[in-house]
């Protein structure tokens, strides 16, 4: 187990020192790979921050039920209070409707020529849950109370939203199985060209008692590295590119007064980001591998 | 050691490389397998080593017999034989010492252990000074010896040759071809295709000929 962790060691420190020796042509693999990762993972993150913002728009989320006329508004807000989707609710009487419908510009005059106060009693309520279904079931329960004439809420508006982001998402994912092949291929491309000018090589150490294992190693390491390093590029670029955002971001939030920023991957993300770089290299590196380095000469 | 039973290597397109060759080279023997370029010298190198496989006919090596060498045992049937190249194949982007450790990193030997083999070989073959050298530095008698270093430094009981001396002139021919009669002496047993009949009158040792792919003389 000893000689087998060191001999591994010893093709990794090989592999490094290939790579140190040979820069200009790993690079441009790493830089290839980078932007293939970054695509992708830049999706991700836009789409991650898009979702943030409307969790905390949805926190401002509420439903306006408006009770028929006769019923005691106050004694009905303290019951839908209680009900279990509610967080808060928030009674507005026919007389505070009116008035602060007054306040609006131009409606002042209108109000006056009413005779009488023609709005109904409006119970504010924040809920609990913002999923659409639980809102649904909300809604529901509300619309069946016999002091309930009607209940105004944006649902449709929030299920187009979701089904937005389930599409974002599902870009994303579509994007990223194209990209993740483009790696793999780029990866095999590579290991290809470095298993045909090793030829000589792999020839003698055929020849001298190396196992297919021992063979492939090297080219396997190649990848992953080369992979590994190309998600690292696509790190990198992620946060020039957040970093290039946030400023004129900034700018539109002062326009606003709101304090929003755009964030990265996490660190999980990010650690994510390199094994699945370093795990599509040697997939790519394997797959070139098994299709150029020929059968042992037994033809 | 060696033992052919009826062999038959065909390639394709009908070109008949050999045809029933029967012949036996005994343990601790020396001998040389001769005849004109495309004899079938090499062929037979190339089916005691499995780099071919032949198309009739059985053939035994070191105690195994090849046909039921499965293929992943093939590597480690490779470690009981060296091989001398007539074109030497080292590699060029590696110090004499790295060609030399080849067989022995590839079979998992390292450390001092495989320092010392290393040496010893490079050694035996009067290159220590230069281990640290790149082979397109060495002239080409000792680029051979290099390859002869790679050859014997995991010890095997099997030395095959293929035109050896091909490249070299008098002097260093007969230095390569007395340090493979130094390593019989020292019980490995040697096989060396050449069609340099000089060796073969100065060292009396047992001659093989092939001609056109039959067995002439020697069997």
């Amino acid at each position: 187990m000893k000689i087998y962790l060191m001999r591994h060691l010893q093709v990794l420190v090989a592999t490094l020192g290939d790579f140190a020796r040979h820069p200009s042509a790993t690079l441009l693999t790493v830089a290839m790979i980078g932007v293939t990762l970054a695509l992708p993972a830049g999706l991700y993150a836009g789409l991650l921050n898009v979702e943030r913002f409307t969790r905390d728009w949805h926190g401002q989320m509420s439903l306006a039920v408006y009770l028929k006329k006769a019923a005691p508004g106050n004694q009905a807000t303290a019951v839908i209070q209680r009900l279990p989707g509610v967080r808060r609710a928030r009674y507005i009487s026919p007389e505070a409707g009116l008035q602060e419908l007054a306040r609006e510009p131009g409606m002042g005059h209108a109000i006056r020529v009413l005779h009488a106060n023609p709005l109904p009693g409006v119970v504010l309520v924040t809920p609990r849950a913002i999923q659409p279904a639980a809102l649904q079931d909300l809604v529901a329960q509300l619309k069946a109370r016999p002091d309930v004439a009607h209940v105004q809420s944006n649902i449709a508006w929030l299920e187009r939203l979701n089904a937005a982001l389930a599409l974002g998402r599902r870009l994303v994912l579509v994007l990223s199985a194209l990209l993740s092949f483009a790696l793999i291929l780029i990866l095999s491309n590579t290991t290809r060209a470095a298993v045909a000018s090793r030829s000589t090589e792999i020839e003698v150490i055929r020849l001298v008692g190396g196992t297919p294992a021992f063979i492939r190693r090297p080219f396997l390491y190649a990848g992953a590295i080369t992979g590994v390093f190309g998600a690292l590029c696509a790190l990198l670029l992620l946060e020039i590119a957040l970093f290039a955002l946030n400023g004129p971001l900034h700018r539109l939030d002062a326009l606003y007064a709101s304090t929003y920023s755009l964030t990265g991957l996490t660190w999980r993300q990010a650690w994510l980001l390199l094994a699945l770089g370093g795990g599509l290299g040697w997939l790519g590196a394997r797959l070139a591998v098994g299709w150029h380095i020929r059968k042992d000469g037994l033809s | 050691m060696i033992e052919f039973s009826h062999v038959f290597k065909r390639y394709e397109g009908g070109n008949e490389a050999l045809s029933d060759i029967n012949f036996q080279v005994a343990s601790g023997e020396m001998a040389f397998l001769t005849g004109h370029s495309g004899a079938g010298k090499s062929t037979i190198l190339k089916l005691i080593a499995l780099m071919e496989r032949p198309t009739r006919g059985q053939i035994t090596v070191n105690g195994r017999l090849l046909a039921r060498l499965r293929p992943r045992r093939l590597p480690f049937f490779r470690r009981e034989i060296g091989i001398v190249f007539q074109d030497n194949k080292l590699l060029n982007d590696r110090t004499v010492f790295d060609n030399v450790a080849l067989p022995l990193v590839v079979a998992g030997v390292s450390g001092d252990d495989m320092r010392k083999r290393v040496q010893a070989a490079l050694d035996k073959v009067g290159l220590l000074a230069r281990e640290r050298s790149f082979p397109p530095t060495l002239s080409g008698g000792e680029q051979q010896r290099v390859g002869i270093a790679r050859a014997i430094a995991h010890r095997p009981a099997l030395l095959i040759a293929d035109e050896p001396t091909g490249n070299l002139d008098a002097a260093m021919s007969d230095e390569i071809i007395d340090l493979f009669s130094d390593f019989n002496v020292h019980g490995v047993t040697v096989l060396i295709a050449t069609h340099d009949l000089r060796h073969i009158e100065r060292l009396k040792k047992r001659v093989i000929t092939l001609g056109r792919g039959h067995l002439v003389q020697g069997a």
